[in-house]
């Protein structure tokens, strides 16, 4: 039988046509699954970038960065994904554990980066910093990355002077009071003094998360006390762990009630918005006053938090925002080459200017450059913003309790596992009692170190 | 003459009337993977295999790609999750050691986990009541008739769509000792001095965790219970009537009666989704004050991904699975004994 073949397009039967469609699917199959196994390409690479600094002048910032990246690196694509502080170590050991991780993941703390290294998680870094130049350094300011097998785990995008004592100078001399504090004595009494009228006395957090660890952690330095010995015994079954605790409990009611949902955004906001007389924050504070509530720009200042007497030595908590890249990452050369660029002077300089003050460079080359001095609100508020570089850079945190310290990589776990803000709460809100609690931390802490 | 099927004859000869009444399979064309069969020879082989065996393996065709699909997404994690509660596993390089039986051991003789059991009781019981209560009344008004019916019914639905995320973020809002309404509300109309910490202190923080539960998933009760009242004779209520039962009467004799089984699947179906709540706990409150409003979904939440012990984190969710079930059981002998009912 001879069949007339039709050849006009309206002629197409039904049959043609799925046959057609089962036939355009396949052959895109087929070509995906080629595209899949055929080695990336630098067309193919996108990458995918964590952090949890995403406030919106620096999400600003880091668009200028990639769109400049971009145009240097033609084919290769960079996307920004916001994770945040309290969520990123869950979010980091979901992505470990299902190999999906991001290329790039800066401004986490530096003892994140160290306990995911010594996992084999974490890939070395020490061509980026070779490329971004190790000259331009300040002096010690990749230490807190060497790890034991002399290589470097990431670098640090900033530093960070977390622990500052922000006070509004007006309602202090409203109350009468003439001298900033510099012990938790003093602090209380001010605190007291200043709160009323709708005010609080401070915005320190009781929750069950980072933040409320961060701060104990902080407060029990500031009795004199650490949570590990330097060679990583535990050590937080202490008088000064019980001093810190004691203080602590007695700031809750000078906090508003809410205090026991804090993180860190309450904490800013409670002092940015004027319903705290006192606060407990980086640099932030100085942006978000000049652009939330100018009204009390003019009458504020920070300095160090104040310690339980004079005779305790002042610190300043660094969390040493870092850069480093996964392991897994699919597109190492790639990664590494953004990780560098990211320190290009033009596009770092934009970066931390998003936040002046709060993240404080790592390059001597930049804070010097012209272009990063001449910020109106660093040139506003040079006395607080030199004392927190300088502070900064002397700074600890957990995986970095002193110099005598070693590396402490179990320090992500703790932070996770919420033993040290658990803590607070038992005795600040529950009432219990300080030295039982803190003999059950201490054993918490033992089993986290012995996993 | 009953109806035929006429099919198209491959030979083309002649129409034969004896044959009009009956399927003739001997001129049909193959069916995928069975050949032609006439009537009367079923237990003529093809390709080796009887008919019967022929239909058995067509069955096994057609159920694989369920099968298979149950086995992807249902048998293998559940098959996974009782493997990796035998190991010791850190989260994020999935490594880990054979620790046999010790997480179950371990799980039952730590006091987290009953208090969190405890606490996954206390939150189920008090938001379940709450939604039964609220969404059957709720269902009675709109049962009613009134003026804008239909867009009551389709509003108060709200609550059950919305995403859990927007809902708590809401709640946050209105719940914020410093600018939420709540405690504005409060303040201003001197029932409290100072506002109230909804969330960080107890009881507060359970009661505020049901209340935003129930808000939520209440509408569900309202759909089914407001369907089945539509079913109910109108004939019962007329008979109450001069009988002479007044309207707690009619409710408590005919209403409720009437509710009865669909309250049961309710309960029942209800009880398994509101026991295993996640996400609405952990965004309001976070299983705090310390853990007390840590239910089990959290505390597997937290072993996986704040311990890194993936494989305590399985146990725990064996042992909500153990719970869950045993209502999965509860309910399919319901639905069984409702439909032999029936």
């Amino acid at each position: 039988m001879n069949r007339k073949k039709d050849s006009s397009p309206s002629a197409v039967s039904r049959r043609g046509l799925l046959q057609g469609a089962a036939g355009a699917i396949g052959m895109s199959a087929a070509l995906s699954a080629f595209r899949s196994v055929r080695p990336a390409l630098a067309a193919d690479v996108t990458l995918r970038w964590w952090s949890p600094q995403s406030a919106p002048a620096q999400l600003e910032a880091y668009k200028y960065q990639i769109a400049q990246f971009e145009a240097a690196h033609p084919g290769i694509k960079v996307a920004f994904e916001p994770t945040s502080d309290e969520t990123y170590p869950v979010q980091m050991a979901a992505a470990f554990a299902s190999g999906e991780v991001p290329d790039i993941v800066t401004h986490i703390p530096s003892f994140s980066v160290a306990s995911y290294y010594a996992k084999g998680l974490v890939a070395q870094f020490d061509d980026v910093i070779k490329a971004i130049g190790i000259d331009k350094y300040y002096d010690g300011a990749n230490k807190t990355y060497e790890a034991g097998d002399g290589h470097f785990t990431g670098t640090g995008i900033g530093n960070t002077a977390a622990d500052n004592l922000w006070i509004r100078k007006d309602l202090m001399e409203k109350a009468g009071i003439d001298k900033i504090p510099e012990t938790w004595d003093e602090l209380r009494a001010a605190a007291k003094k200043m709160q009323g009228g709708g005010i609080y006395g401070a915005p320190l957090p009781f929750a069950k998360n980072s933040a409320t660890s961060f701060v104990v952690t902080t407060f029990i330095h500031g009795a004199g006390g650490q949570l590990f010995t330097p060679d990583l015994q535990v050590a937080i079954d202490s008088e000064a762990t019980a001093n810190a605790l004691e203080f602590y409990s007695s700031m809750r009611e000078l906090c508003p009630p809410g205090a026991t949902g804090y993180s860190w955004g309450e904490m800013i906001t409670g002092f940015v918005s004027g319903a705290t007389a006192t606060g407990y924050y980086a640099g932030r504070v100085l942006a978000n006053v000049n652009k939330q509530n100018p009204d009390i720009a003019d009458k504020i200042t920070c300095v160090q938090y104040p310690t339980i007497s004079a005779n305790v030595q002042k610190t300043t908590l660094n969390d040493f925002p870092s850069v480093f890249i996964p392991k897994a990452t699919k597109n190492l050369e790639a990664a590494k080459q953004f990780a560098a660029f990211l320190f290009m002077p033009e596009g770092y300089i934009k970066q931390l200017l998003a936040a002046p003050g709060h993240v404080l460079p790592v390059l001597r080359t930049i804070a010097e450059d012209p272009a990063y001095m001449s910020d109106p609100i660093i040139k506003k508020y040079p006395k607080e913003v030199e004392q927190m570089t300088v502070n900064a850079a002397k700074g600890y945190n957990m995986g970095f309790e002193s110099p005598k310290h070693k590396p402490n990589t179990k320090s992500v776990d703790i932070i996770a596992s919420d033993v040290l803000s658990e803590m607070v709460q038992r005795v600040a809100l529950n009432g219990e009692d300080k030295k039982m609690v803190i003999g059950d931390t201490a054993k918490k802490l033992e089993e986290i170190m012995k996993s | 003459m009953s109806p035929s099927l006429k099919l198209p004859s491959s030979s083309g000869g002649q129409h034969d009337p004896a044959k009009e009444d009956r399927l003739d399979l001997t001129t049909m064309p193959p069916v995928i993977g069975m050949s032609a069969v006439g009537v009367g020879q079923i237990r003529k082989p093809s390709w080796g295999v009887s008919l019967p065996t022929q239909y058995s393996l067509i069955g096994v065709l057609l159920i694989a790609p369920a099968v298979l699909i149950f086995a992807l997404v249902i048998a293998y994690p559940l098959a996974e999750a009782i493997y990796l509660s035998f190991f010791s596993i850190y989260t994020p390089t999935l490594q880990g050691e054979w620790v046999g039986l010790a997480n179950y051991r371990a799980m039952l003789s730590t006091r987290e986990f009953w208090a969190a059991l405890g606490t996954n009781i206390v939150w189920t019981i008090g938001t379940l009541v709450l939604q039964v209560v609220i969404g059957v009344a709720i269902a009675l008004l709109l049962n009613l008739n009134f003026y804008f019916r239909s867009l009551a019914r389709s509003l108060i639905l709200f609550p059950y769509f919305v995403s859990t995320v927007v809902a708590v973020l809401v709640w946050r809002w209105m719940f914020n000792d410093s600018y939420g309404i709540l405690n504005r509300a409060l303040v201003v109309s001197g029932l409290s001095d100072m506002p109230l910490d909804w969330l960080g202190a107890m009881p507060n923080a359970m009661i505020s965790i049901i209340l935003v539960g129930a808000w939520k998933y209440f509408p569900f009760v309202v759909i089914a219970v407001l369907a089945r009242l539509q079913t109910i004779p109108e004939e019962l209520y007329e008979a109450a009537r001069i009988d002479g039962a007044n309207v707690w009467s009619r409710f408590w004799d005919v209403t409720l009666p009437q509710l009865r089984e669909v309250l049961i699947v309710i309960v029942l179906l209800r009880t398994i989704w509101d026991f295993k709540e996640f996400d609405l706990i952990y965004l309001l409150t976070g299983g705090g004050p310390i853990a007390a409003t840590q239910t089990l979904p959290l505390l597997v939440y937290k072993q996986a991904f704040g311990m890194n012990a993936m494989g305590m984190a399985s146990t725990y969710a064996i042992g909500i699975m153990v719970v869950l079930v045993t209502f999965m059981v509860l309910y399919l002998q319901r639905t069984r004994r409702g439909s032999e009912l029936q």
